[in-house]
């Protein structure tokens, strides 16, 4: 420090440098500082040694405690996946009546099924199964595609109109956009679908033009929908007769999904989830509220 | 009061001490660094008081872990015992669950009433006599004085050059004081575990970390707090100096110099009249054994943590110069006040706040009381699933989700059988079952039991908020419990 | 000293070559490994470059600052996996220009979020995040539906990629407008041909209106295929050279 003087006013040293006449106290740093930042070295250097820390040409010192991101989350999931191991093995082979007994099961399959819901499914399906228009209520006891746990397993498995090669198919006409029926014809079957379903109470069909459309529906939809139009599990054929209506229940938007034909889309999920997931999430879906017992067999088809 | 006048000790009462108040304003600059503090030993009444209130806080602190209550199979026999893991609290016969924390408010908000009733009475008893951090720095500042003597002894051991001698004592003392602290973090890690248990465990190297951590926690805490940080906790870190003085009024009691009796102090010789001069002799007995390091005759201060300490001292010294004792005593302000006036002195226990206080505090001592003496076994908590609100089903009937936590805290299993009512055709259900009438369930002991279930209603109820309730009885023993909720519906798509 | 020291704190010009010089040795060390080291520059199977159409859908989500709230990044951390899928592998963003990574979520991360919804739910999300998502604070993205993807520029994005290293083809390049709208359209004359030029991108109506191709195309078709490319079934992320 070439300039270095005293300060008369504090009795400090000065670090010699000068601006404009102002000159500046070289005041020693906070003890507790430097211990802090010496410390804060050795840290670094003992860092250097544990951990991966320097590149070197292709690699990099791999430090002591050989510590690895990739293999640290790999052996994490395979604890995660060992510590499901057991319940997902009692899961494997239990049925929806057998989990229901087993409250230790029930409730692990519950969580589990939850927790996979929330990430994955709650996004289309709502929080709880509460539905969205396109995307089916799952809380309620309405299923297109079977509500048994089976049922409800397979459709989560292999998805609908999905890339699967097992995906559940069905694919309803566009009456309107593809002109297989006229605008008139269309409106009568409009008219007979609310006639025979339980909307009838509220939007008071036009019996007339529901009486010509009995006619445009045994021809045109009574092969899917049935006669009575129950439906059909088997090819996906919701049944007309309730008042739940996966595209709305407005005259227009029961008249549009004639006219049109929508059908959604849901992915596979055999390749994100394993098998125990997959039983979880079924059984959390059958427990929302709507779930069928196992023994039921699929109401039949109306004889035609 | 300058630090460097030296005192003449010839010919005067050998009472005299060069003692200086480290602590008092003027000797006090800011940026000074703190002045250790070597109080002298006391004998008298308030001494003997605090003996007292250490050996039975201590005690009390050291043996409840350890106390037994014998609870039946399975459960914790610890009399005093907070189990986080089993999330109960056990106190002897009360057993509290985490829902029940506001027994603890209620503890809470009595502890803050009585230090406020305590404080209207005798100003900072708390801060003096039972406050741990005056406890452990009186109990330190005892072993220092058994291993390196006295305050003067202290004094000099301080300025003397290192040796053998010195370095042992030091060395001695720390590690008495470590030891000390090593055991005051251990008992508290035995309140949140069997203590027997616990103990083989610490010694095993069996125990958890968190155990091991509080104890390292507290045993540095302990160390620090009671060992070299002493009074700058009182002074600096405690909130409760600043509090004070809104707790306190003229009447409350708290240790003071009488200057209506002592001034004109000065020194006394013996022989010499005391006609015309007060009875303060100035021989700084007071300000040595103060551990808080102030001088008590510059009058109320933030740092005094009524002790009473200098009221032994002074005590002492009064008696063997023949004047009455009291020149530093519990007093008020006003009672200064009054002696100012020429009338005598009086004490007013009874006044309004003190009135006010204690009333509160019995009746939120009746309102705990009665709470613990009525507190139910047997519970039901039912949540609504918000998310759908409601689901409508295919045969136009509404259907609403609720979660069921069955709560029995007793030792018993119970069968319960839960009841939808208030509501016309509700169905009280599992899922998958079409049938209707009360769910009955087994509950089991000391625990929360869940269950999800489903009320349905039949088609054509009213769209909006229908208030429903439901029952929960336990077969068995006939008591019930109940939980009132909503049922939701909404409009027809 | 003082006067070696005096020469840098006097003239600014000096001092701020010096700060600058001092910042690139530390910024150089961290960065200049990363263009050697191994595991950062792996290759792996299933990766390809982004069609015309995802380029265009891609560059959309960079112009509606989709990347303020959505990361494409998930961390080796157990919980993320668990939630989102496997993390993702530095070659998953070997293609893109900028990267999209970020750990800041405001919405979820969207590394792998291709396939996981259908296209209409993708649409009707993007039109009213709070339709589909109730409790989302995502704002609509109704316009996207409504206009028309412009793809006159579509060959100038390629040839950029190009020089960043993108391995497209001279026939791409040149049929970059073709293959931006052939991809939306199942149906049109040059589907065939895109399929062949992009082997495993998939040919579909993203947005359900099939008369035109619009940005919202170009999104969903850009959403889709994030995260989609490596088939993780086969990927060996236990084998040693994978554990880096």
């Amino acid at each position: 420090m070439a300039n270095s003087e005293r300060d008369e006013a504090t009795g400090m040293q000065t670090t010699g440098h000068e601006w404009d006449g102002l000159r500046e106290l070289d005041t020693p740093l906070p003890r507790w500082w430097l211990i802090v930042f010496y410390a804060s070295i050795v840290a670094a250097v003992i860092y250097w040694v544990l951990m991966p820390a320097w590149p070197l040409g292709n690699g990099y010192t791999r430090g002591v405690l050989n510590w690895s991101d990739r293999r640290n989350v790999a052996a994490e999931v395979q604890a995660l996946q060992s510590a499901r191991a057991p319940m997902f093995a009692r899961l494997a082979d239990a049925s929806a009546a057998g989990i229901a007994a087993d409250p230790e099961l029930q409730q692990f399959a519950i969580a589990a099924g939850q927790s996979a819901f929330g990430d994955n499914c709650a996004t289309c399906h709502g929080a709880g199964g509460g539905g969205a228009p396109g995307f089916p209520v799952l809380a309620d006891n309405v299923w297109i595609w079977g509500g048994t746990l089976a049922d409800i397993e397979q459709t989560i498995r292999v998805g609908i109109r999905s890339s699967h090669p097992d995906a559940r198919l069905s694919q309803m006409p566009a009456f309107g956009r593809d002109g297989l029926l006229s605008p008139r014809q269309i409106g009568d079957a409009t008219e007979y679908v609310i006639s025979i379903s339980m909307a009838r109470a509220r939007l008071t069909p036009d019996m007339a033009a529901a009486a010509r459309g009995a006619a445009v529906y045994q021809e045109q939809c009574a092969s899917c929908h049935g006669v009575e139009g129950a439906g059909d599990r088997r090819i996906g054929a919701p049944s007309l007769k309730d008042d739940l209506w996966l595209y709305g229940g407005s005259r227009a938007e029961i008249r549009r999904q004639i006219e049109q034909g929508r059908g959604g889309v849901m992915p596979s999920w055999e390749a994100r989830f394993d098998a125990g997931t997959l039983r979880s999430l079924a059984y959390y879906v059958h427990e929302m509220g709507g779930g069928e017992p196992d023994a039921t067999p699929t109401p039949p088809t109306p004889p035609q | 009061m300058s630090k460097t006048t030296l005192i003449d000790t010839t010919g005067r009462d050998d009472l005299s001490i060069d003692a200086s108040a480290v602590n008092s304003k003027e000797a006090r600059a800011l940026y000074k660094k703190r002045a250790q503090i070597h109080p002298k030993l006391a004998h008298g009444t308030f001494r003997n008081l605090k003996w007292a209130a250490m050996a039975v806080l201590l005690a009390i602190y050291y043996i409840t872990p350890w106390l037994r209550w014998d609870r039946g199979d399975g459960r914790p026999d610890q009399a005093v015992l907070i189990d986080f893991e089993g999330r109960r609290f056990y106190f002897f016969f009360i057993e509290l669950w985490p829902q029940e924390v506001y027994f603890f408010a209620g503890l809470l908000i009595l502890a803050a009433f009585g230090i406020f009733l305590s404080s209207a009475l005798f100003g900072r008893v708390w801060c003096g006599y039972a406050c741990p951090q005056t406890v452990w720095t009186d109990l330190y500042i005892h072993v220092e004085r058994w291993i390196e003597g006295d305050r003067n002894e202290r004094m000099r051991l301080e300025k003397a050059p290192m040796s053998a001698s010195k370095v042992g004592k030091k060395l001695a003392k720390h590690t008495l004081w470590l030891l000390i602290a090593a055991a005051t973090g251990g008992a508290w890690v035995f309140y949140f575990g069997d203590a027997p248990t616990l103990f083989h465990d610490i010694f095993s190297g069996q125990a958890s970390t968190p155990a091991y951590l509080f104890i390292g926690l507290l045993t540095f805490t302990t160390y620090i707090l009671a060992g070299s940080m002493r009074e700058q906790v009182c002074t600096y870190m405690c909130p409760w100096p600043r509090i004070q003085a809104a707790m306190i009024d003229k009447d409350a009691l708290s240790v003071t110099y009488r200057p209506d009796r002592g001034e004109p102090r000065g020194p006394h010789k013996k022989g010499e009249s005391w006609e015309g001069r007060g009875d303060c002799i100035d021989c700084r007995q007071c300000v040595a054994v103060c551990p808080q390091g102030i001088d008590i005759r510059d009058g109320d201060q933030l740092e005094c943590i009524n002790c009473a300490l200098c009221v032994d001292a002074c005590d002492e010294v009064m008696r063997k110069v023949g004047r009455p004792t009291g020149l530093i005593a519990y007093d008020s302000y006003a009672n200064l006040e009054r002696r100012k006036q020429g009338r005598g002195t009086s004490y007013r226990l009874l006044r309004p706040r003190t009135i006010l206080y204690g009333t509160l505090m019995t009746a939120i001592a009746a309102l705990l009381a009665y709470g613990l003496a009525t507190r139910s076994d047997f519970e039901l908590n039912v949540i609504r699933d918000r998310s759908p609100p409601y689901v409508r089903l295919a045969d136009g009937s509404v259907r609403n989700d609720y979660v069921f936590k069955v709560i029995n805290m007793s030792a018993l299993e119970r069968r319960v059988s839960i009841e939808v009512s208030g509501l016309q055709g509700a169905r009280l259900h599992a899922t998958g079952i079409t049938g209707g009438g009360p769910v009955v369930i087994g509950a089991r002991a000391d625990g929360v039991t869940t269950l999800r279930l489903h009320v349905t209603v039949p088609p054509g109820i009213e769209a909006g908020t229908h208030a429903l309730r439901f029952t929960a009885r336990d077969l068995s023993r006939g008591d019930e419990t109940g939980s009132a909720s909503a049922f939701l519906a909404g409009a027809n798509p | 000293m003082w006067s070696f020291h005096k020469w840098f704190e006097r003239h600014s010009l000096i001092l701020l070559i010096g700060i600058l010089v001092v910042v690139s040795i530390g910024g150089l060390v961290q960065i200049t490994p990363l263009f050697f080291i191994e595991s950062t520059i792996e290759r792996v199977e299933g990766v390809r470059p982004y069609t015309p159409l995802e380029l265009a859908g891609r560059q959309i989500y960079i112009r509606e600052g989709c990347y303020t709230c959505h990361s494409q990044m998930i961390r080796p951390l157990r919980d993320e996996v668990e939630r989102y899928g496997h993390y993702s592998l530095a070659a998953e963003s070997m293609y893109d220009h900028p990267f999209q990574w970020g750990s800041k979520r405001t919405g979820p991360d969207l590394a792998r979020v291709g396939g996981r919804y259908s296209d209409e739910w993708h649409r009707a999300h993007l039109e009213d995040p709070r339709s589909m998502v109730p409790g989302s604070i995502m704002p609509p993205y109704r316009f996207l539906a409504r206009a028309e993807l412009d793809v006159s520029r579509m060959q100038d994005h390629l040839r950029v990629n190009r020089m960043l290293r993108v391995p497209y083809t001279d026939v791409q390049q040149a049929n970059a407008v073709i293959d931006a709208r052939a991809q939306a359209e199942p149906n049109g004359d040059a589907a065939y041909d895109f399929e062949q030029r992009y082997p495993g991108a998939v040919v579909r109506d993203f947005d359900g209106d099939p008369s035109r191709v619009t940005e919202m195309d170009a999104l969903i078709a850009y959403l889709q295929m994030l995260g989609a490319g490596v088939d993780f079934s086969t990927y060996q992320a236990e084998a040693p050279e994978n554990q880096r």
